[in-house]
């Protein structure tokens, strides 16, 4: 993947638009995944995930070659993604409170602002409990725990993709998955 | 849990990301056999990975990739150029 992918940039480079296009396809998914993970909700990941792929367009002359484009898109969408849960920080804790209460979700407070019908038939009840409380961990740990739990990247790729130490990373998953083990402990 | 090692909670991370030594992983094994405690910690922490591994994949929506293209900044022929 990664050859077509640099290949796809060189023609990019020189000014074919329509080749990125390919780039988009081959990656859309997993960058949305990784952005709703990271948010808790499918529409700003969608938007998020928009803007990673137009920030990696418009800054794709400083992308090297040499290195892997994956972990330089997920560079871009992580950190899109951090700065939209520190913007929202207040919202997240109250919605957090919410959560505490019975039988009220986040996401069932979240619905009335519109999600998609097929994304409240898929979303089950248990799936929902672990997502939220994904969303609860602090952003340094989400950040660590969604790449490597859910896009199953390697400690040493999530230290470039983070630009942080790798003990720091290890640190952060201990730490975030001891967290996650006390809230689905009940579960 | 109060009267262990605390370094058996730490083995068991390390055993996680699969950087456990063999001797540690020994060390680790035999006190998960002796210790309830440590033994119920240590499946928790498995748990917590199978349950976040469990969560579904969610797609682009179909339009996704036409939406990023009507957004890219209109064409230009030298990159070079754009700053």
């Amino acid at each position: 993947m990664e050859l077509i992918v640099k290949k796809r940039i060189k023609q990019v480079l020189k000014g074919d638009q329509n080749a990125f296009g390919e780039i988009v396809e081959l990656y859309k998914d997993k960058v949305i995944h990784v952005c709703y993970r990271m948010l808790g909700n499918r529409h700003e990941a969608e938007d998020i995930s928009q803007e990673a792929f137009i920030r990696a367009y418009i800054n794709i002359h400083t992308f090297d070659v040499d290195r892997k484009f994956s972990t330089w898109l997920y560079r871009i969408a992580t950190n899109l993604c951090i700065d939209r849960i520190r913007k929202k920080k207040p919202d997240y804790y109250l919605d957090a409170e919410v959560t505490g209460t019975e039988g009220l979700t986040m996401y069932s407070q979240i619905q009335a602002d519109g999600r998609l019908p097929e994304e409240e038939v898929e979303s089950m009840e248990l799936q929902d409990s672990i997502q939220q409380e994904i969303v609860k961990l602090p952003d340094k740990y989400r950040s660590v725990i969604v790449l490597r739990y859910i896009e199953e990247l390697s400690l040493k790729e999530i230290s470039e993709i983070l630009y942080l130490p790798l003990g720091t990373v290890k640190t952060r998953i201990h730490r975030g998955r001891e967290a996650l083990r006390k809230q689905l402990r009940t579960m | 849990m109060n009267t262990c090692p605390d370094k058996m909670v730490h083995y068991m991370h390390e055993y996680l990301d699969e950087e456990l030594s063999h001797e540690d992983e020994k060390e680790l094994k035999s006190h998960l056999h002796e210790c309830e405690a440590c033994r119920t910690h240590f499946h928790e922490l498995k748990r917590t990975i199978a349950l976040v591994q469990s969560t579904s994949h969610i797609n682009a929506p179909q339009d996704f990739t036409e939406k990023v293209m009507n957004r890219l900044p209109k064409e230009k022929k030298e990159v070079g150029m754009r700053r």
